[in-house]
């Protein structure tokens, strides 16, 4: 990588976090309503989730894009840390609730004073999460030791390509049935919700909202500098490599697995912080955020935006997402249309996805003049179509 | 089949009812003597003023096989004898179930069937609310029935016949004992005849005597009755609690007599969860083998292979509409429906396969990956497309009547219709195997899946080889949503409930290898099954998981694994 | 007498039925070159599979060096213990540059931790700068290896051997898609390995064979055939029936 090209993706790495930690909270808060360049609160908490989800996305990325691991179960992931900062918030409600007790009103509903009379219906799991730090060891924790459970048993028996992407969709399809239950004791159905307070901080307020939104940027920048220093040592080699051949990488000396295994466990950290930033902004997390359909949607988010390069999961995320909030606003039925008709055309058409896109126009536009002084091909085409098919094995 | 069978009875008995008091007057004409000695003694019954004669009227009267007794019987009960005071006393009568105009009927005279009239000859008219019912205290209303039980005892329909034994023997009246012991003599059907030996023994439970107790327990565990098991249940925790009531020879024999019954129960038990998840294994196998098929042909995954479970499932739904405006909602032209829907689910799934795979999937051979996720946009569109169309609810598919009840063999309940969907598997296997077996398709098909290149160049069409297969195993969806249709709902989301089943099929048993797909089938099927009433359905499927996952440690291929030489296969 | 560095005793595999090795024994000296030949199907990869660990065996002892069972060990194992394998096709990342390949077969830890914070010294690169220079694809460092041509493949996975600096170096038809030169050129990159390294050499071609020889073993259905010079193989009976015979009738098919 040439130094000025480094020296430039420096300035645009400042540039867009001092607009998106800086300028786009100010707009929103000092900027008065009625001006042109005033961000509205509905903007800024949409706009949250758009950097929660490409947060998401760059997990994702690190997994499919860099390691060839296409996991269908990072929204489980994702969701288990919003669970995880959940838990604190519905205890921080207090006696705001519904019923006015002590306990979530979930719980009360369930009756579960008489399942856990020695706590007063909390569940004894529960009862930590009473002090944000512990939530917040849990939203690194419980994700990653659920992903190093599986990967471990996934990789060690060399369980790879599509097996892997079924497995990952089959456990997180089985953790939401497992959360839909009551008696898995976080809300069943309806999950956790009507949050209050974090920190001490109103939920509801302006200010709050921006905080958050600082936070997302803040957490994506430092997800997106971790990625790009892991990319470039030669861990990243060694992903890229398991990537284009895994077995070849068993034959230089490499344990694939275990490299496999810290991928997907920094990946599901990753999705873990990114869903535990998610949930007070959107206020609510149940399981349907788990639904195998919501991965999918991640995976394509990468997709779009191009793989395998770091800017492109953050794009598709933010181009998809923008484009689902404003579709689902003008023409609810046909969103589904939309995503399936994008999953389709990005696999056939831009399998660089938009990152890759002025490169692949270029190269069209290069055989049209090539065609034109028609010379004879240089290289026989197995070549190309054959590494694009080894990326898959 | 039972409750249809229970309230065609009823109104069979109503009928009945009807007919022979409107018949009446003939019946007498033909068997004079006996219908006007049943009348008789029917009338002193009810006009009869000590209740312990009553009673013993009304059992003497349950030894008459004539029809009317029943009737009569079943009407007072229920408060449907009226008295009519005529000059020479009470008279008792019954309405006609036939009203006119003004919601009245006419009184037929218990005495011969005849309408009553008035002084001057001309009918007369009630309504059932003016009238009053001939009186019955709970002991007589108690003994009405049991000789309405009785009298069922003659019922031509043996299954009606063993109902109605059994449901004498639940009284534990011993009062009954006697009558029961006599018409067990002259039964004839086995079925009924054990019936007796239960009933005998239930109420024989409740004697005094010692020795004919623990006959009857011994009897019982000699037969296994699981109708027994309740008696046998209370019987022992009485006699535990009660020790000087009962001696402990009743207790030691009930004890070994419930441990027989409950064996047998749970082997009836174990038989019919094995046959539940045989009917689930078979709609797995259906489902699964064309994905089978194709990933180990063409190394594609289709994700749109639940959609085409939807498809076929839905086209059952169409096809069953169409007969029904032709044919009208029952009958043999319309019970027909199925089998054409089978087949037409197969040709329309194998269409919409033929589709994709000419748009999509052959942009995408030996790409697995890139295929999940175009297909998945291709499911989703699919869902939203079949929710626009038929709404996001389930809609309502009937069963033809030949695959409605059960079959019953050595108490285990066997549905038709799972017992079809487990024999329609076998044909589509068979049919499978002897596709890849016997026909040049077949052979194409194996000489693609082992080496492309190869028989590309032995001037075998791969393309049209591969769009042959994917089609043929869409259809087989087809036909597996199809016979969903008779045992599952019938929604937008039918296909996701059942595609993750289908593809830990396909990671257990291996690609493109009909011996593990089927033994992967059978194998979570049945567990899936067996686990259901133990862990509750969720756990289940979250055991059958997770034991999914440790089975991969130890064979990482599947059960059956196809080996390839080139580093990176 | 040199000591034993890889030692195959009474080993044999089948593949669902089809019996790829039967009985094979083979014994290697350190610092030893040894070609092994064979018509096709005679167990000649299936041999080197089950010494890196790819294959398990049915039966049989293989060891390495004085007492290790490599039958217990895994690929990347194996070739930690210091086994090297260049692949029949040429196998290298074809994503990543020349001098990428090379650093990743560069010897040194391979863990998970040592990868993440190893950054490239300043004698790692002159030792990829000589090995590039030795397989002849000095200034072509930065190419990405997928645009290298078949024959320069074969040279980059060489080099990706030496990189490494392995014991014992499995070499599979290393000439295949070179030309006379270049084949000359590898054989004597192979003898000069010889000596510090074991080699172990598969070829069909024999003119190289001829070049690079000492001792040849013939593999045939699964074992071997017979050893000796290459004078004496091509003399031998037997091997003429079925490899040498057929070669001179079919003439390099």
């Amino acid at each position: 990588m040439g130094r000025t090209i480094k020296l430039r993706e420096q300035w645009i790495l400042a540039l867009v976090a001092f607009v998106g930690i800086g300028v786009v909270p100010a707009l929103n808060a000092w900027v008065p309503a009625d001006s042109l360049f005033h961000i509205s609160d509905f903007r800024i908490n949409l706009w949250g989730k758009y950097v929660c989800y490409a947060v998401l996305a760059l997990g994702v990325n690190l997994l499919w894009g860099y390691t060839g691991l296409l996991s269908l179960g990072q929204c489980l992931f994702f969701s288990l840390g919003g669970y995880a900062l959940g838990m604190h918030l519905m205890l921080k409600i207090g006696r705001l609730g519904q019923y006015k007790a002590d306990i979530p009103d979930f719980m009360v509903f369930l009756e579960f004073d008489k399942r856990y009379p020695a706590t007063g219906g909390l569940p004894p799991h529960w009862v930590p999460f009473h002090y944000i730090g512990v939530a917040l060891i849990a939203v690194v924790v419980v994700p990653a030791v659920v992903a190093y459970l599986f990967g471990w048993l996934a990789f060690r028996s060399r369980i790879k390509g599509v097996y892997f992407s079924i497995l990952s969709q089959a456990l997180t399809y089985a953790s939401m049935l497992m959360f839909f239950r009551n008696d898995f004791t976080f809300g069943g159905n309806n999950g956790l919700t009507d949050f209050k307070f974090l920190l001490g901080f109103d939920l509801n307020q302006p200010a709050t909202k921006r905080g958050l939104f600082i936070a997302s940027m803040l957490l994506l920048l430092s997800v997106y500098l971790v990625c790009r220093w892991l990319t470039g040592t030669k861990f990243g080699l060694v992903q890229r490599a398991i990537r284009d051949g895994e077995n070849r990488v068993l034959f230089s000396g490499y344990a694939t697995a275990d490299f496999k295994l810290f991928v997907f466990v920094l990946a599901a950290v990753i999705a873990g912080l990114g869903g535990a930033l998610f949930v007070p902004q959107v206020g609510i997390i149940n399981p349907s955020e788990m639904a195998p359909d919501k991965s999918l949607e991640a995976v394509v988010w990468c997709a779009v935006g191009g793989r395998g390069s770091l800017v492109g999961p953050i794009l598709g995320a933010i181009c998809v997402n923008a484009l689902k909030s404003y579709a689902t606003r003008a023409f609810a039925e046909q969103w589904l249309y939309i995503l399936g008709g994008l999953f389709i055309v990005v696999v056939l058409f831009m399998p660089r996805g938009l990152v890759g896109l002025p490169d692949q126009i270029k190269a069209i536009w290069r055989t049209r003049l090539a065609s034109r002084r028609v010379t004879p091909s240089d290289e026989p085409s197995v070549m190309p179509s054959k590494a694009a098919t080894r990326t898959d094995e | 089949m039972s409750h249809l069978s229970s309230s065609g009875w009823k109104l069979w008995r109503q009928c009945r009812r009807v007919l022979f008091i409107l018949m009446a007057p003939v019946l007498l004409a033909q068997n004079p003597n006996s219908e006007a000695k049943v009348r008789k003694l029917l009338v002193e019954a009810v006009l009869e003023a000590d209740e312990t004669r009553q009673i013993g009227l009304v059992r003497q009267l349950s030894q008459l096989p004539d029809p009317l007794v029943g009737t009569v019987l079943l009407a007072w009960r229920q408060g449907g004898v009226f008295l009519f005071d005529g000059p020479s006393g009470p008279v008792p009568f019954l309405l006609e179930t036939q009203n006119d105009p003004q919601g009245k009927a006419r009184g037929l005279q218990l005495v011969d069937g005849e309408a009553l009239r008035d002084e001057k000859g001309t009918e007369l008219k009630f309504q059932a609310s003016d009238l009053t019912a001939a009186d019955t205290t709970s002991r007589l209303r108690k003994a009405i029935k049991t000789s309405l039980d009785l009298l069922a005892l003659a019922n031509p329909d043996p299954k009606m016949r063993r109902d109605a034994v059994l449901k004498l023997g639940q009284d534990q009246d011993l009062e009954i004992l006697k009558p029961l012991q006599e018409r067990e003599l002259t039964e004839t059907n086995a079925e009924v005849k054990r019936a007796y030996v239960e009933a005998i023994s239930f109420i024989e439970l409740a004697s005094d005597d010692e020795a004919i107790r623990v006959a009857a327990v011994e009897r019982m565990g000699a037969l296994r009755s699981l109708n027994s098991l309740s008696f046998l249940q209370k019987l022992v925790s009485d006699a535990t609690a009660n020790p000087k009531k009962y001696g402990a020879a009743t207790l030691k024999a009930a004890r070994s007599a419930l441990k027989q019954v409950q064996d047998h129960q749970g082997w009836v038990n174990t038989v019919g969860t094995g046959f539940r998840g045989l009917s689930t294994s078979a709609v797995l196998l259906v489902a699964a083998l064309g994905l089978a098929i194709t990933f180990g042909l063409m190394g594609v995954i289709n994700m749109a292979h639940g959609e085409m479970m939807m498809v076929g499932a839905y086209t059952t739904y169409l096809v069953q509409n169409q007969f029904r405006a032709w044919f009208g909602p029952s009958g043999a032209s319309f019970d027909a429906h199925f089998p054409v829907a089978l087949a037409v689910s197969f040709l329309a799934a194998a269409m919409v396969g033929l589709v994709l795979e000419r748009g999509v999937i052959r942009f995408l051979y030996k790409r697995p990956l890139e295929s999940l996720l175009a297909t998945s946009g291709v499911s989703l569109v699919l869902q939203q497309l079949f929710r626009s169309i038929f709404g996001a609810a389930n809609v309502q598919v009937g069963s033809p009547s030949w695959l409605m009840g059960n079959l019953a063999i050595s108490d285990v309940q066997f549905a038709y219709n799972r017992l079809f969907v487990i024999g329609f598997a076998f044909f589509v296997l068979l049919l499978t195997y002897l596709l890849l077996t016997r026909t040049s398709l077949g052979l194409q098909i194996r000489a693609v899946m082992q080496n492309r290149s190869m028989a590309a160049a032995l001037g075998v069409r791969a393309d049209r080889v591969n769009m042959m297969t994917f089609a043929f195993g869409s259809g087989l969806a087809g036909m597996a949503g199809a016979c969903l249709s008779q045992l599952a709902n019938v929604g937008p989301s039918l296909g996701q409930s059942y595609i993750v089943d289908c593809f830990m099929v396909v990671v257990l048993g291996g690609v493109g290898n009909l011996v593990g797909t089927v033994t992967a089938s059978l194998g979570i099927g049945v567990t899936d099954q067996m686990l259901q009433p133990w862990i509750g359905a969720v756990l289940g499927k979250i055991s059958v998981l997770a034991a999914i996952i440790l089975f991969l440690q130890w064979r990482p291929s599947g059960i059956f694994a196809t080996r390839s030489r080139s580093l990176e296969g | 007498m040199a000591h034993l560095i890889l030692k195959l005793e009474g080993v044999n595999k089948a593949f669902d039925g089809y019996k790829a090795i039967t009985d094979l024994n083979f014994y290697l000296d350190e610092g030893e070159l040894r070609v092994i030949i064979g018509p096709n199907g005679a167990g000649k990869s299936t041999m080197m599979d089950i010494i890196t660990g790819r294959t398990r065996p049915d039966s049989g002892i293989v060891e390495y060096g004085r007492d290790t069972d490599l039958t217990r060990l895994n690929e990347y194992q194996i070739n930690r213990l210091g086994i090297g394998r260049k692949f029949q096709t040429p196998s290298v990342y074809s994503e990543h540059t020349v001098f990428e390949n090379l650093w990743l077969s560069l010897e040194g830890p391979r863990g998970v931790w040592a990868t993440l914070f190893s950054r490239l010294r300043a004698e790692q690169r002159e030792r990829i700068e000589a090995v590039l220079a030795t397989v002849g694809l000095q200034g072509k460092g930065d190419w990405k290896a997928g645009a290298l041509s078949h024959g320069q493949k074969q040279w980059l996975e060489i080099g990706m051997l030496l990189a490494q600096n392995p014991k014992v170096l499995l070499v599979d038809e290393p000439a295949a898609g070179m030309t006379d030169e270049e084949t000359a050129k590898t054989g004597e990159l192979l003898v000069s390995l010889a000596g510090r390294h074991s080699v172990v050499v598969i070829e069909h071609d024999m003119v190289f064979v001829r070049q690079i020889a000492r001792k040849v073993t013939v593999l045939h259905q699964g074992h071997v055939l017979c050893e000796g010079s290459v004078d004496d193989v091509q003399n031998n009976e037997k091997v003429i029936e079925v490899y040498l015979g057929r070669k001179k009738r079919g003439e390099h098919t």
